[in-house]
């Protein structure tokens, strides 16, 4: 069962043997809920968000096409997230703006988590994203292109950039 | 001061350390990292940080996540299967009686065929576990046999009782205990134990070789009697050997005489 690419299994799902689907919520669902965590900075929020984002691949499964599937899985989970962040910011954000909400905004309670956490915070949000995507999923660039809308050449630039942002913040706090 | 080249070398460090550069451009890179200084530096720090990202405890969710994810998979293949009857309803009613009156025939016969398979290896199971308990038994028979204590020994003569076709070791055991036990209750235990098989050649030739040493009268009547109910030849010679000793009780004599013409 390993040995099989998600496309594959995602492809039989869309035929109708769901209980494979159990194989890619095994593989996947921490990396999803580590993502929505990293963005929203809310444990509750990020597990009933992962849980939406499985029932979607449940429910649309017919409408998967042969493409890569974490782009799949992770352009669902963050609609998810946006869509949760417009319902709920509607009166005070405009619409069309990515706004997600910084983790912990008093610096005491920045000292619960770790240092390279508070670092993520530090950036903007859709520069996070890309980081938390590109670096702990380990999705690369073509995917990650997919996922945000945008070319992998740009991308690997703009992703090094980040990362040498993000690396001198980190130093700092050091 | 930076120069062009550094800043592309550095755009590059990413890639380079998870080992996504072609040949030729890690070539490059490391050819530049041996002249850079500032480049250097910079690999390493970037390196810091990418094992802090390796390192860093990932918040893991709950079960609860599991579980529900679990309870809405099969309630949506629930809901499957039943928009596929729907489809076969419509096809052919025929067709699906078919192959209802199929699917029970298969159940009755696969019910069949486990109900079979499974005594036959319940059979197989009882029949393992009353030899093992027969064994267990014995053992415990044998042992008992050698103990110190004489009532032990009666109760492991008695034992016998369990045994319907007792094997050549329980045998042998009783005729050591009726041949050269010390006590006579416990030799006569193992007579009577052993006059249940009298007619084996085998119990008859103990009984003749008790028959030429044993001084307790009860015995000794006990196997002239057993003896004369078999017809056995070779009991006469020590019977009239008894006869002509001084010490044998009179009325053992007297048993034997009444018993003698008894065997043709």
């Amino acid at each position: 069962m390993k040995a099989l690419s998600d496309e594959i299994i995602m492809r039989k799902v869309a035929d109708g043997n769901l209980d494979l689907l159990k194989v890619l919520f095994d593989r996947h669902h921490k990396h999803v809920y580590n993502y929505l965590y990293k963005m929203s900075g809310d444990a509750m929020l990020s597990e009933d968000l992962t849980q939406d984002v499985f029932y979607k691949l449940i429910k649309y499964r017919s409408s998967y096409k042969d493409g890569a599937f974490v782009s799949w899985l992770f352009s669902i989970a963050r609609n998810n997230l946006k869509t949760h962040f417009t319902r709920n910011h509607k009166y005070h954000e405009p619409v069309d703006v990515l706004e997600y909400k910084t983790v912990a905004n008093d610096a005491e309670r920045q000292e619960d988590y770790g240092q390279l956490h508070n670092a993520l915070n530090q950036l903007s949000p859709q520069d996070r994203e890309l980081i938390v995507l590109n670096r702990y999923k380990e999705i690369r660039y073509e995917e990650l292109a997919e996922i945000v809308g945008s070319t992998p050449g740009a991308l690997k630039t703009k992703v090094s950039r980040i990362l040498k942002k993000l690396r001198v913040i980190y130093l700092e706090s050091n | 001061m930076k120069s062009e080249k550094d800043n592309f070398i550095s755009s590059q460090l990413p890639a380079y350390l998870d080992g996504q550069l072609s040949p030729k451009e890690k070539q490059q890179v490391e050819d530049h990292l041996a002249i850079s200084e500032s480049c250097r530096k910079e690999l390493e720090e970037l390196r810091t940080l990418f094992t802090a990202f390796k390192e860093e405890q990932v918040q893991v969710p709950s079960d609860k996540l599991r579980n529900q994810f679990n309870q809405v998979l099969e309630q949506e293949k629930l809901s499957q299967s039943k928009v596929v009857l729907l489809e076969n309803n419509k096809r052919s009613w025929a067709s699906n009686l078919l192959k209802i009156a199929a699917s029970v025939a298969l159940l009755i016969a696969a019910f069949q065929t486990g109900r079979i398979l499974e005594m036959e290896k319940s059979n197989q199971d009882v029949a393992a576990i009353l030899e093992e308990s027969l064994q267990i038994k014995q053992t415990a028979m044998l042992s008992l046999m050698e103990n110190q204590s004489a009532s032990k020994r009666i109760q492991g003569v008695s034992y016998i009782e369990e045994f319907p076709n007792p094997d050549e070791a329980i045998v042998e055991a009783l005729a050591k205990r009726l041949l050269h036990d010390d006590n006579d209750i416990v030799r006569l235990n193992a007579f009577e134990a052993l006059s249940g098989f009298a007619s084996s050649e085998m119990v008859k030739s103990i009984f003749i070789e008790t028959l030429e040493k044993e001084k307790n009268p009860s015995i000794q009547i006990g196997i002239i009697q057993t003896l004369v109910k078999n017809q056995e030849k070779k009991a006469v010679a020590p019977m009239q050997r008894l006869l002509e000793q001084e010490d044998t009780q009179p009325f053992v004599k007297n048993e034997i005489k009444l018993a003698l013409p008894k065997i043709i």
